[in-house]
């Protein structure tokens, strides 16, 4: 048996279990190209444990097999998850997005994976279950193990599903790329932001960008800047700046210079973060 | 790896072949059905050239494992056309209106384009000019501009609609 | 579908004809039954791959091929010792089928195995030994032109594959008198043709010798002659039969000779038909892109703004070996000149060596890089001078009855009204202070006939079949430019019959006329000329064997054959007739169109091609500042390509050209690291997606050329020179900086923007 479709989770583990580590998990394959796979796999696609978008009282939880096409359609995660919502409407192509699912987007590890730096923005947490039937819970950003490494092991573990909380009163959340080509490209940087403002005042924030280090990352000095401050034309100055200073980015030949990207990290991380902040304003 | 049975649908008839299950399905299609209207341009995803329907939905051929389609259900260039002798009644509107709008120039990319245009005329029947534009962003042509391709997904929108109202209707 | 028979041929207002005027093979397409050259199979087919030099510049030790022999499936592996070191070339002899000595560059092709599948024979070529040693490489022209620098071929000295210098009126004194002189570099990448369908092949010898390649080519004879020649081949032994050709934009003209070579080599030792198909990957790496050029232009002007002089220093990277480099350096450093009236040019040009991928050519020659360099500079000695620059372009340019700068006659010329049209379009008068603007205009060559001065023209055969059907025979090739579709309706308007009585065949030369093939726009200009007068002959031959066969005269009208009593007669009868009467000969008309003779000097100075096709264009681009990011609103394409007989095609042709000049503007070009193409996948090379594309405005001002067969001039490589310069000098007006380099990325503009504001 080298290439099963499991059609549950039980099947799935079963295989994995049984192939002594040799067996490892896919989804779309859209990463993949093909090349040096892996002689056992076990296609997770159709495991109706990973598939489905809920909105739970007081979490949104989104399948590990839902593909990036099904979450761009999905009005739940627009309504309680807008950045990941634009970011899954903007990954690739639209044959990309039909298959390439938001676990593989984040098991894959690339560096600027669009949907994975909303994931990350929106404070999601990814559950996770062994081949012994316990379930662990781990922040999306502790999953990456180096540059397009994850650090799940596809052989011994199953990426379930994401968990986030629901778009609260007063918050919003926001989406930006910022790419040489409309479509079928990667981004110089992408940049996603999640804000709640009560009276006028930010008083939650987390701005995310990529590629910068392996995995998404946090811009935790411009999050204090933003943390109850009042948004104006200052602080939008201020976010910029901050933004651009506070993490190395790296330049390539292929994309942009350092010191292109670096300008590039501030103008997105000032942008998404305003657009954000209207949103928050707007479901005050 | 090693070989194994694969059955699924193929322009709506049950096929099984033995095959390497990480063969991408382009080859399968290509190699094992001699279905060559599906073409190859990069092997990567990156062109949109081998895209084919999967139960209904446009992908990249070229990066879906064979073993993936099991059980599923596979539609190709070969397949949207009906199986009359009149040569109007064999063409679907879609490649009629490529024909008519001038929307086939060295044709390679044609029917990866015809395969996107007819997900998406499935999903959204009167779609927009951006709508179109969007549904064949990941389906690179080199000749066109895209503008013909535009025009000629829109005309066909319009003849499916009103083949739809009045079944009667060429 | 019938056509008019009162418009004869004229398509213009027939949108009912849309299935003959696109060709026969639409419907096969549109069907996904057209075959290219990637679908081709023959029984007992062998599959070729190539071992590629993993240095840019090394010797060669030693090969050692005993394993790679030994294994099972493989049938045949050549190195450059099992065959003849007969050099071949386009313009310069300076390629081997595989390199003997030494590697010139990465991907230089080193050996070739045939095995019985793509597995086997992918094993071979890791099963194959070379010892290289290393030698320096020069990656950049200036580092190859410097003193000492590494010789790439030993009789190329100074790296130097082509130079020229060239000096017009008097320049000298003329920069003295300017009021203004104005100057700036520019620098163009390579860029790559990037037909979607990489190029394939699949070469047959028998045993007799008889070598039949099956690819498709833009010049198959052309090809023939010089794979006959590398081969030492008789040229009547080689055959080139074509599948459809999937896109070609000038990389499909000689295609990629290397890969015909090594299929019939290896079709030659084994006895079988031998594949050979370039991957993507490899496409980039070692496919011909066109050259990469530097120039350093200086423009002098009167303070009015009239052109006196311009100047201009180029210097085009060749890569390895030379291929149409030599041309394409040419027509970049000339073609340009005679767009507006410049009255006195010195220029220098030098196609220079380095360890890179060897070039070629592109739709539109190096033109369109000239345009980029020349347009900027107007613009910006407009904006010194106070100038419009819609007037000053107006001042200048070039007009029907002019002799240009190079002697080309232009007989027929609205550039003048594409320019005030493009600007009407683009709304220039009326200008949204939020946008930049930019104009630019655009002269190309009409059935160029520089390429070989004694084989001027074409050649057709319409032959009628004894069912009353009418075959045509020319040796043009259609890629999807609507050549035959235009073929078939001319043939069809001459003999007045439904174009649906034609069949066509071009792809095959066993029995289709010598031909120049798709290049120099010459294709419905001269081989629809030729199709032309095939016709008419035969339709005289028609005449007369009808006659002979009523016993009394019989005139064709309308498509019928009638007698003076008014009686008809059926075409198939006389064909028939004409059949049995020379027990087997069929009626069949010739036509051949030979064009003038092409005088020019030794300077080159003179009337090069038939005619000479206009355009200009306008874009309306938006910049954001603070990124540089910016937006191509719309492009207003304007052309004077003579008479335009199938609108469809020659918009499609426009909607295609703009696309690639926008790519070519603002998306394209090559990436090196040390002599390694970095963009060799077509997500790191980018050509425009359907969202990338803008609004396109496309508009015909005909004109009729005394000159130009059947009234019309070429379209397909004019469309896109004008591109690069209305893009450029757009994003100028509205960034208010100027990229110098191509393509125009966020960034640059983001750099040139931030430079300005530090000056400040």
């Amino acid at each position: 048996m080298s290439y099963t479709i499991a059609s549950n989770l039980k099947q799935a583990i079963k295989i994995l279990k049984e192939s002594d580590g040799k067996a490892q998990v896919i989804a779309g394959a859209t990463d993949l190209f093909l090349e040096n796979l892996p002689s056992e796999l076990v296609d997770v696609s159709a495991v109706p444990e990973i598939l489905g978008i809920t909105r739970g009282k007081d979490f949104l939880s989104i399948g590990a097999g839902v593909t990036h096409a099904e979450a761009a359609a999905s009005s739940v995660i627009r309504s309680e998850a807008e950045a990941l919502s634009e970011a899954c409407r903007i990954v690739g192509s639209p044959q990309v997005r039909n298959m390439g699912t938001l676990g593989g987007n984040v098991i894959n590890a690339a560096p600027a994976a669009d949907a994975a730096v909303a994931l990350v923005a929106l404070g999601a947490k990814a559950v996770l279950t062994d081949l012994y039937g316990s379930s662990r819970e781990a922040f999306v950003v502790d999953l990456y193990g180096g540059y397009n490494r994850s650090s799940v092991d596809s052989s011994a573990e199953i990426l379930m599903r994401f968990l986030l909380k629901p778009a609260q009163r007063g918050e919003g959340s926001a989406f930006l790329r910022f790419a040489p080509r409309a479509a079928l490209a990667l981004p110089l940087v992408n940049a996603a932001a999640r804000i709640r403002v009560e009276q006028s005042l930010i008083k939650e924030a987390r701005i995310v960008i990529a590629p910068a280090k392996p995995a998404p990352t946090r811009l935790l000095e411009t999050e204090k800047l933003l943390l109850g401050a009042k948004p104006g034309l200052d602080l939008w100055q201020k976010v910029k700046s901050t933004a651009s200073s506070e993490i190395e980015v790296r330049g390539s030949m292929l994309r942009c210079s350092e010191e292109y990207r670096c300008h590039l990290v501030g103008v997105l991380a000032r942008r998404v973060s305003q657009q954000a902040v209207v949103r928050a304003m707007e479901a005050e | 790896m090693k070989e194994q049975v694969i059955n699924f649908q193929l322009n709506d008839e049950p096929v099984n072949v033995y095959s390497d299950p990480s063969l991408s399905l382009l080859k399968l299609l290509r190699n094992r059905f001699n279905l060559l209207g599906t073409k190859e341009g990069c092997g990567r995803g990156d062109c949109g050239v081998c895209t084919v329907l999967l139960d209904g939905r446009a992908v990249n051929s070229c990066l879906i494992p064979a073993g993936k389609v099991q059980g599923r259900n596979v539609c190709t260039i070969e397949g949207i056309s009906s199986k009359s002798t009149a040569k109007a009644a064999r063409f679907h509107p879609i490649q009629q209106a490529f024909v008519e709008k001038g929307a086939v120039q060295c044709g390679f990319c044609t029917p990866g384009m015809i395969m996107s245009a007819f997900a998406l005329l499935q999903e959204n029947p009167s779609p927009s000019k951006e709508e179109v534009r969007e549904a064949i962003s990941g389906n690179l042509c080199r000749c066109s501009g895209y503008k013909q391709i535009e025009e000629a997904v829109l005309e066909a929108a319009k003849v499916m609609i009103c083949q739809k109202e009045h079944p009667g209707f060429k | 579908m019938p056509i008019d028979k009162e418009k004869g041929f004229d398509a213009k207002n027939n949108s009912s004809g849309a299935t003959v005027n696109q060709g026969p093979d639409v419907w096969a397409k549109a069907a996904g039954r057209a075959l290219y050259g990637i679908d081709l199979q023959l029984p007992g087919m062998l599959y070729g791959k190539i071992l590629r030099s993993p240095h840019p510049h090394a010797r060669i030790k030693a090969i050692d091929t005993a394993e790679a022999d030994a294994l099972p499936g493989v049938r045949a592996v050549l190195t450059a010792s099992d065959i003849k070191k007969k050099r071949y070339g386009i313009v310069v002899q300076d390629e081997l089928p595989l390199a003997y000595d030494r590697v010139r560059y990465i991907g230089d092709e080193v050996a070739a195995v045939a095995a019985v599948d793509e597995k086997s024979a992918s094993r071979a070529l890791e099963a194959l030994n070379v010892e290289y040693e290393p030698l320096s490489a020069v990656f950049e022209p200036k580092a190859a032109l410097a003193q000492g620098a590494v010789q790439i071929h030993d009789q190329f000295p100074g790296n130097i594959a082509w130079q020229r210098e060239l000096e017009r009126g008097n320049p000298d004194r003329a920069f003295k008198e300017a009021d203004l002189v104005v100057e700036n570099s520019f620098s163009i990448p390579s860029v790559h043709p990037t037909y979607l369908e990489p190029i394939a092949c699949v070469a047959s010898s028998d045993y007799p010798g008889n070598l039949t390649i099956h690819t498709a080519l833009q010049s198959p004879d052309i090809v023939r002659d010089i794979i006959a020649g590398a081969l030492e081949l008789p040229f009547s032994k080689v055959r080139i039969v074509g599948p459809v050709m999937g896109g070609g934009f000038g990389g499909r003209v000689y295609g990629n000779l290397k890969l015909y070579l090594l299929s019939s080599l290896l079709s030659q030792f084994t006895g079988l038909p031998v594949k050979m198909q370039l991957s993507r990957e490899e496409e980039f790496c070692i496919g011909r892109p066109m050259i990469a050029a530097e120039l350093k232009i200086k423009m002098a002007l009167r303070s009015d703004g009239t052109f006196l002089a311009r100047e201009s220093e180029i210097v085009t990277d060749n890569g390895a070996y030379s291929a149409q480099a030599p041309w394409v350096s040419k027509t970049l450093s000339e073609r340009n000149d005679s767009v507006y009236r410049i009255p006195n040019i010195r220029t220098r040009a030098c196609l220079v060596y380095t360890n890179k991928v060897p070039t070629a050519q592109y739709r539109a020659y190096g033109n369109q890089a000239a345009n980029f360099a020349c347009e900027s500079l107007i613009d910006q000695a407009a904006e010194k001078l106070g100038l419009d620059p819609l007037q000053i372009r107006l001042n200048n340019c070039t007009q029907a009855g002019d002799t240009t700068v190079h002697g080309l006659k232009i007989k027929s010329c609205a550039l003048k009204d594409c320019l005030k049209e493009a600007a009407a379009k683009i709304g220039w008068s009326n200008r949204n202070k939020n946008c930049g603007y930019g104009i630019s205009a655009g002269i190309h060559a009409s059935g160029s006939l520089v390429a070989n001065k004694d084989f001027r023209g074409a050649s057709a055969r319409a032959v009628l079949e004894l069912d009353g059907r009418v075959t045509l025979f020319s040796g043009e090739q259609d890629y999807g430019q609507g050549t035959y579709g235009a073929f078939t309706n001319i043939a069809a308007g001459v003999l007045e019959l439904d174009p649906d009585l034609f069949s066509l065949n071009c792809r095959d030369s066993l029995i289709t006329p010598y031909s120049q093939g798709a290049l120099a726009n010459r294709q419905t200009t001269i081989g629809g000329r030729a199709v032309q007068l095939a016709a008419a002959d035969l339709k005289k031959l028609i005449e007369e064997a009808a006659s002979e066969m009523a016993g009394e005269p019989v005139r064709m009208e309308k498509g019928r054959l009638k007698s003076n009593d008014g009686s008809i007669m059926e075409l198939a009868a006389v064909a028939v007739y004409y059949h049995n009467r020379t027990s087997g000969l069929t009626l069949t008309g010739e036509g051949s169109y030979v064009p003038p003779p092409v005088e020019y000097d030794e300077t080159s100075y003179g009337n090069i091609s038939v005619t000479y096709s206009f355009a200009a264009h306008a874009a309306e681009v938006e910049v954001d500042r603070e990124t540089g990011a910016f937006t191509i609103k719309r492009i207003a394409s304007v052309h004077d390509s003579g008479r335009i007989i199938n609108p469809l095609a020659a918009r499609g042709q426009v909607y295609g050209g703009v696309a690639q000049g926008v790519g070519f503007s603002c998306y394209e070009g090559y990436l090196f690291d040390r002599g390694r193409v970095v963009s060799k996948t077509l997500a790191d090379y980018r050509i425009p997606t359907a969202l990338d594309v803008p609004h396109i405005a496309c508009c015909f001002i005909e004109t009729t050329d005394p000159e130009g067969p059947l009234g019309v001039k070429g379209l397909g490589e004019v469309v896109q020179v004008p591109v690069p310069g209305a893009l450029a000098n757009a994003v100028a007006d509205a960034a208010g900086v100027r990229v110098t380099e191509l393509p125009i990325t966020a960034e640059k503009i983001y750099r040139a923007i931030s430079k300005g504001e530090c000056a400040r």
